[in-house]
């Protein structure tokens, strides 16, 4: 009987470990496999493993974009020949476009040689040489401050951090070094050719250690630029304007959108203004801003809040988080009345705070209720509890209906 | 193919050689080589041989348990060309400068030091904020600058001004650095002592220490890549040596094969310090092997062994695309900065010793007298002359106003953001209602 019990219990075990994947693991599973059932039930659903807590977006095509260069009459952007890419493969024509273009530009860091943990850097060390392509010892302030150096002569360097979450060795010599070469000199050196891109955020099985999205750190950091973008277009065009401008910039790249997001990229290279939020989404009642990953949440908190409440939201991504672009989000919220920002990051200290914070300086007069704020807590990035730490589309829904009503 | 007959040439010589051995007979290869030095793990794998097949490692099993000593009590040996007393000892280490070179060593130790004493006078009378000297140190300044081409590229720490005195930095300049007033190229933000030069290839010091050291790397390898013949040096003390940095500089410097000399001055002292309590093994110069870095100790307070060990470190540095660590010794005979008083932690004997006895300065004027190229007259005349020249530069840098406080905020980004222009506008407003309660007389309209 208690044989039979605990057969039982190891077959519930098993299956339980088969609807996640995780049976393999199991000892004896190898013989148990005979025994699963396929796992088609309620029950197992609700064992799986998350499904993302967003759906990504492209932005509609086809896409005219009015760039502001040099010159003083804005140019409109054709796409081109495009081609499908998700993330990764943006991140990669990006950077083949760059090494391309610039003879000097170099790309380095952990394991970029053979294509990288995330696949960004495929192909690129055949095309151009292990001159120009090539791993470094495993040392984060080894990484940023040899950049740092290559910069320092005007050659383009571009440095790979494997996940933001090991930047921190590196932030002496990004916010001590880097951030302050120009002006501690007169103007007489600077490293602005260097560009420093990392994998930032959740990906559903992270925790503490590859989910993390620094992004505030640095923003208390003048002299550099912090720049996230949404999709596979917007990465491709914002990474090359980092890699082009003359100030050094750190490009978080949302690792879970590396294969979540593919749309359309053009093929040519194209620059996207940094500093500059985009409102991708017009309306009256409130406006909504995120960054990476969370601008997909809001931009489907924008749709139901439609939907249930007949309320119209603004989305805005604000793209670059230092300089950041005030003016488009304060001229948004004079018109709505009501601010939502919404990040990944622990509320306190989060960038949200600094957002809102200006918001109330600039439009108090315009606000009709108190700025919100749906982040993660004030927690390190858990692993199994993610799904209720992420502030997830129905946080965020909660927090515009209270501001609704307030 | 080459590198696989190379590797096995390596291999065979491995057997039976100590690490040390091995290092002092690694070849020089010629520039242009697809590698400098051959590769310790692309041997043939063969399952047959009795031999370690590790890929970390190039070595031979041992059955014998055995820690290896390090060896601290006789350590590596320091090179020097002249005595105490400025006697070549050994001819044919004689670099046989002609006599104009010597007397620009010379006279820019002397220059320097009388800078010294006359800035760190004008802190003590409240004149500037802060200095540091150079004192004792001056001949690892002049002897590795004197080596390099004037395009080669300084990394520095913060006790480095002889190099930028040799390269002839006018008074004018160092002075309106620590003054910072109009004429301070690096428009006044920073601390006295923070020089930089781009027309002198002298990159802005920084005071967070040893930070430098994976920049100058970086550098290095970029000058590679450009096929620019030129190499990087990066000066730092041998207490600055201990930060993560440093590892990572040198890690990063042999593995990507950089063209640069790293310069330890280890002047004894980091603060109040001593080399103690920085480091148990023997040195900087020790720790060189194990990154794969070529590595020498020279007295640092003999100008010609400097030169010497700088020059050869340069030439092969360049040719052969890898890095050279020199470890200078010496002493700081002066306190660590204006804000130290260095009697809390060493005795006057000991300071005085160095001062009396082994000073860079005194050792090569004994070698100038010796040549017949100096005397006591030219010595009175150049330091009236030297003194004069450092009291024109300092009465003059005195009387400058400062920059105009708008320069407070350029710089930060190539382009001056939105909101930096705001805030500069507020203190503009601030300024015109509350100046009075500002220096405004001292700064520029």
């Amino acid at each position: 009987m208690a044989v039979v019990a605990a057969a039982a219990g190891w077959l519930l075990r098993l299956r339980a470990a088969g609807a996640e994947g995780h049976w393999r693991r199991l000892p004896g599973a190898g013989l148990a496999r005979g025994f699963l059932h396929p796992a088609a039930t309620v029950e197992d659903a609700a064992q799986r493993r998350q499904v993302a807590h967003f759906t990504f977006q492209p932005d509609p095509e086809p896409r005219e974009y009015a760039l502001e260069t040099q010159s003083p009459l804005p140019r409109n952007f054709e796409m081109g020949q495009t081609q499908k890419m998700n993330l990764f493969q943006s991140v990669t024509s990006a950077l083949d476009n760059s090494l391309a273009k610039d003879p000097t530009a170099v790309i380095f860091g952990e394991d970029v040689a053979f294509g990288g943990v995330f696949r960004c850097t495929v192909g690129l060390r055949d095309k151009y040489g292990k001159d120009r392509v090539f791993n470094t010892p495993l040392c984060e302030q080894g990484i940023v401050g040899f950049g740092i150096g290559i910069a320092v002569t005007g050659a383009t360097a571009i440095a790979e951090i494997q996940f933001a979450d090991y930047i921190f060795p590196a932030f002496d010599q990004i916010v001590n070094e880097a951030a302050k070469y120009r002006y501690r000199s007169g103007d007489l050196f600077n490293c602005g050719s260097l560009t420093i891109r990392s994998p930032w955020g959740c990906v559903g099985h992270g925790a503490l250690y590859h989910s993390q999205s620094p992004e505030a750190f640095f923003a208390h950091c003048p002299g550099i630029k912090v720049v996230i973008p949404r999709s596979p277009f917007q990465a491709k065009g914002l990474l090359l304007s980092c890699i082009e401008d003359k100030n050094p910039c750190i490009f978080f790249e949302p690792k879970i959108l590396y294969r979540a997001a593919a749309e359309e990229v053009p093929i040519e290279p194209y620059n996207i203004p940094l500093s500059q939020a985009e409102v991708i989404q017009e309306g009256s009642d409130v406006t909504l801003v995120a960054w990476g990953t969370q601008v997909h949440v809001i931009r489907e908190v924008a749709s139901m809040a439609k939907e249930k409440l007949g309320v119209s939201c603004e989305v805005i991504d604000l793209r670059t988080i230092i300089p950041w672009d005030v003016d488009t989000i304060c001229k948004s919220v004079i018109k709505t009345g009501r601010l939502l920002i919404s990040h990944e990051a622990p509320l306190t200290g989060g960038f949200a705070s600094e957002i809102s914070s200006t918001v109330q300086e600039e439009c108090f007069l315009n606000l009709e209720a108190p700025i919100s704020r749906v982040c993660g807590y004030d927690t390190p990035f858990p692993h199994i509890f993610e799904p209720f730490y992420i502030p997830d589309k129905w946080k965020c829904y909660d927090a515009l209906r209270k501001m609704i009503n307030y | 193919m080459a590198v696989a007959i190379a590797a096995a040439r390596v291999w065979r010589l491995n057997r039976g050689l100590s690490q040390a051995a091995l290092l002092l007979l690694r070849q020089p290869g010629a520039r242009g080589l697809a590698r400098s030095h051959p590769p310790r793990q692309q041997q043939q794998f063969s399952s047959l041989d009795d031999k370690p097949q590790f890929p970390g490692a190039s070595a031979e099993f041992i059955d014998k348990l055995e820690f290896i000593q390090p060896n601290v009590i006789s350590g590596i040996p320091i090179y020097r060309v002249m005595d105490r007393q400025g006697q070549i000892i050994n001819p044919s280490e004689d670099p046989h400068l002609p006599k104009e070179k010597v007397l620009k060593l010379y006279k820019s130790m002397t220059l320097l030091n009388t800078m010294d004493r006359i800035l760190y006078e004008s802190q003590r009378q409240g004149r500037i904020s802060f200095y540091m000297t150079n004192y004792g140190e001056e001949g690892t300044h002049v002897g590795s600058a004197a080596a390099l081409d004037n395009t080669d590229l300084v990394f520095g720490q913060y006790r480095e001004a002889g190099v930028l005195m040799y390269r002839d930095y006018p008074l004018e300049l160092f002075m309106a650095q620590c003054y910072g007033n109009i004429s301070d190229l690096g428009k006044g933000r920073q601390m006295p002592v923070h020089y930089g030069c781009k027309e002198r290839h002298f990159v802005t010091i920084s005071s967070p220490l040893a930070t430098q050291i994976p920049q100058a790397v970086g550098a290095a390898y970029a000058a590679k890549r450009a096929n620019a013949n030129r190499v990087v040096i990066c000066y730092f003390g041998e207490g600055a040596a201990s930060e993560g940095d440093a590892h990572a500089g040198f890690n990063f410097a042999a593995t990507l094969e950089c063209p640069i000399i790293f310069f330890c001055r280890n002047n004894g002292y980091a603060i109040s310090t001593p080399t103690s309590e920085q480091y148990r093994g023997d040195g900087i110069a020790a720790r060189g092997p194990g990154y794969g870095i070529m590595s020498i100790r020279v007295d640092g307070n003999d100008v010609f062994a400097v030169y010497n060990a700088t020059k050869e470190a340069r030439r092969r540095a360049v040719a052969e695309n890898q890095p050279f660590l020199i470890e200078a010794m010496t002493y700081r005979i002066g306190h660590h900065s204006t804000s130290d008083d260095s009697s809390a932690y060493r005795s006057v004997d000991e300071v005085n010793y160095w001062d009396k006895q082994d000073h860079p300065i005194s050792r090569l004027r004994h070698y100038l007298l010796s040549q017949g190229w100096w005397d006591e007259e030219q010595e009175k005349a150049w330091r009236k002359q030297s003194r004069r020249k450092v009291m024109e530069a300092f009465e003059q840098a005195e009387r400058k106003p400062k920059p105009n406080p708008n320069l407070l905020f350029s710089d930060v980004y190539q382009e001056m953001p939105a909101q930096l222009r705001k805030q500069q506008e507020s203190l503009a407003r601030h300024l015109q209602t509350y100046g009075e309660h500002y220096p405004l007389d001292h700064f520029d309209k």
